[in-house]
């Protein structure tokens, strides 16, 4: 058994639990099918846990860590709070800055060589430009700032 | 038959439009790019580009996404020949041997053998697609709401097939992705379901936005996570790529297996190209003339391989185009494509005006192999210097593709969100070993189920015999037995084939 397995199992429950409170707010000709599911779903996971003691009884329990040996927290994290950012920027100042600022800001925190981070943010502004706004036509957000 | 000839013929013409040729080409030459850059799979290609098809004619949309996975599979070899790193996990088995022939300076060899192969591999894949698939639409003809229930618990229990290390956590996967289908209005009472408030998910999630988080977004973090590395140099190469006739002849039948095998795995829910590709090897290797050249840079062993993956393509969209049924990945997104588009996966695909459709789509997979021979053997030197693009690049590139691929849909920022929310779970997923692929079956399929059931007892007022009232519900109860118990036979499979996980070919 992995120690990080007990994560997943208290997150499955967590949304299951969730799941079927708001199930009982639903009339009653309507609770069944999800009613149904979610119990599916919490049957399943408590079959999992199961299987989780018994093989932590059997062949003791791991940490799980060995899953996260390549991780990087001080890479993924930054790139995962600019992208919140980014999203965050977009709908202030409007895509096309936005996506300047998030792909200059990601390259150079990845210190990518600044030819490179030329080329590839004017090829991916253009990329999207060319296909998504001439040839979708799809407006893309103009942002409060330049509503 | 003389209709169905009629509609082959007819599908032929629309597809050679100068749109849909160019098309074919566009998305062939996109598809070969992604499958080339280790670490983007062709389930991560077809989601990313999905939105670029909105505005497409059906037909024309399906082709690009068409082109896009066959592409991608071939893609896969080229960086496989040449970096030794496998673009996809469809071309693993191809590393083994074309890299050895690139260190032999006969990195062309391995190039054309791996181009020709693919070409055969999907071309004779068309013959199943062709001739399989409106049998299995005519069945399904037949079916009312009690077989399409049973036909989605056949669905789901491919879940548990398409489980990477646990069927356990397939089916918890399954039971998450069913549980966020009932999101939205309930199909029959009209009641608001677990909404949040949010009228943006009155019709449920977008399977769109899901396939593009949980696919597109998910692989950008996946990248994010790790060290970004220097890719090696991708070798320049001067020998030939085209076969003699000799090298020709002595490939044939060790194509042919690798057709049979990768049609029969790309049919089989639950099976993919990354299995495919390992039973084409070792086959080729038991019935090879030359057994000492392999693990020394085998040609055979590099066409086995890449002729089995290809043969995929083809045989995985019969279950999707006939019974709605996906059974990978791939099709899972190309269902997406469907779905888009206003069309219903299922026998109704061969039937009146839609059939024309289906059939220029079926030309359009013919005519693609043709493009992905041509811009293979033209194009290789190319892509062999795209497949260096670092990861570093490739990070915001991805998360700027899917933020406009999901915004693209509804122009609604929402979907944005949902999309990201499915990103960050679909990252969860991989590093957890819950299985992304069983999330977006049960999305798509658990309405459909629902459906199914809740008319079906509507109709019977409440007696569930109605569910094993005719000989297909029987024959779908069996299936999903056998549904249940294909893990087994595949983890059987895999061993065999020392093969690799099965869910992101």
């Amino acid at each position: 058994m992995k120690k990080t397995d007990i994560g997943v199992v208290v997150f499955i429950y967590a949304v299951g639990v969730l799941f079927l409170v708001m199930t009982f707010q639903l009339p009653a000709a309507a609770q069944t099918y999800p009613l149904f599911i979610d119990l599916l779903l919490l049957a399943l996971t408590t079959a999992y846990l199961v299987r989780m003691v018994i093989g932590a009884r059997r062949k003791g329990v791991t940490s799980g860590l060995e899953d996260f040996q390549d991780f990087l927290p001080g890479q993924f994290f930054p790139i995962l709070g600019m992208v919140i950012l980014y999203l965050a920027a977009m709908y202030v100042v409007g895509f096309y800055p936005a996506t300047v600022l998030f792909m200059v800001g990601c390259l150079l925190f990845l210190r990518v060589p600044k030819w490179q981070i030329l080329l590839s943010t004017a090829a991916v502004a253009a990329l999207v430009y060319f296909a998504f706004t001439m040839f979708l036509r799809v407006r893309m957000p103009a942002g409060l700032l330049f509503r | 038959m003389l209709e169905t000839l009629a509609l082959m013929g007819q599908g032929f013409v629309h597809a050679l439009s100068p749109l849909n040729l160019l098309v074919m080409a566009a998305g062939t030459a996109i598809g070969i790019v992604i499958g080339c850059l280790p670490g983007l799979s062709a389930a991560m290609g077809v989601a990313l580009l999905l939105p670029l098809t909105f505005s497409m004619e059906a037909s024309t949309g399906l082709i690009m996404l068409g082109a896009i996975y066959c592409g991608a599979i071939f893609g896969g070899s080229i960086s496989a020949i040449l970096i030794h790193t496998p673009g996809t996990p469809a071309s693993a088995a191809t590393a083994i041997e074309g890299y050895q022939l690139t260190l032999q300076g006969k990195a062309g060899k391995a190039l054309g053998t791996a181009c020709i192969a693919s070409f055969f591999g999907g071309l004779l894949s068309c013959i199943s697609l062709y001739f399989f698939a409106p049998l299995l639409a005519q069945l399904a003809m037949k079916f009312g709401s009690p077989e399409y229930f049973w036909l989605s618990i056949f669905g789901l229990t491919i879940i548990a097939g398409v489980s990477s290390k646990s069927m356990l956590k397939g089916l918890i996967s399954g039971a998450l992705g069913l549980l966020l289908s009932t999101i939205g209005m309930d199909p029959i009472e009209g009641v608001k379901r677990f909404m949040f408030g949010q009228s943006s998910l009155y019709d449920g999630i977008n399977v769109t936005c899901a396939l593009i988080g949980l696919f597109s977004m998910s692989q950008a973090l996946t990248l994010a996570e790790a060290r970004i590395r220097a890719r090696a140099r991708a070798t320049k190469f001067k020998d030939k790529m085209l076969l003699s006739r000799e090298e020709m002849k002595m490939l044939a039948p060790t194509i042919g297996r690798s057709w049979i095998i990768g049609n029969l795995i790309g049919i089989l829910p639950g099976a993919g190209a990354s299995i495919a590709c390992f039973l084409g090897y070792n086959t080729s290797r038991q019935f090879s003339r030359h057994k000492e050249l392999f693990g020394h840079g085998s040609i055979e062993g590099v066409a086995g391989s890449e002729a089995a993956n290809n043969a995929v393509t083809g045989g995985s969209l019969i279950p999707m185009l006939t019974l709605g049924i996906p059974g990978e990945s791939v099709t899972a997104v190309l269902m997406g494509g469907l779905i888009i588009q206003g069309l219903t996966p299922g026998p109704d695909l061969f039937t009146g005006e839609t059939a024309a459709m289906t059939y220029t789509f079926f030309a359009g997979f013919v005519l693609i192999q043709f493009f992905m021979l041509g811009i293979g053997l033209l194009g290789c030197r190319g892509f062999a210097q795209i497949s260096r693009l670092s990861d570093a690049i490739l990070i915001p590139a991805v998360t700027v593709l899917c933020v406009v691929g999901s915004y693209a849909i509804h122009k609604n920022f929402m979907d944005v969100i949902i999309m990201m929310i499915f990103g960050v779970l679909g990252w969860l997923c991989r590093k957890f070993d819950l299985n992304t692929a069983a999330i977006v079956l049960a999305l798509i399929l658990g309405p459909i189920g629902e459906k199914g059931l809740r008319r079906s007892l509507a109709l019977s007022g409440g007696d569930p015999a109605i569910l094993f009232s005719t000989p297909l519900c029987w024959l779908l109860v069996a299936l999903c037995v056998f549904g249940v118990l294909s893990p087994v036979l595949m983890a059987r499979m895999e061993r065999k084939a020392g093969g690799v996980d099965p869910d992101d070919a």
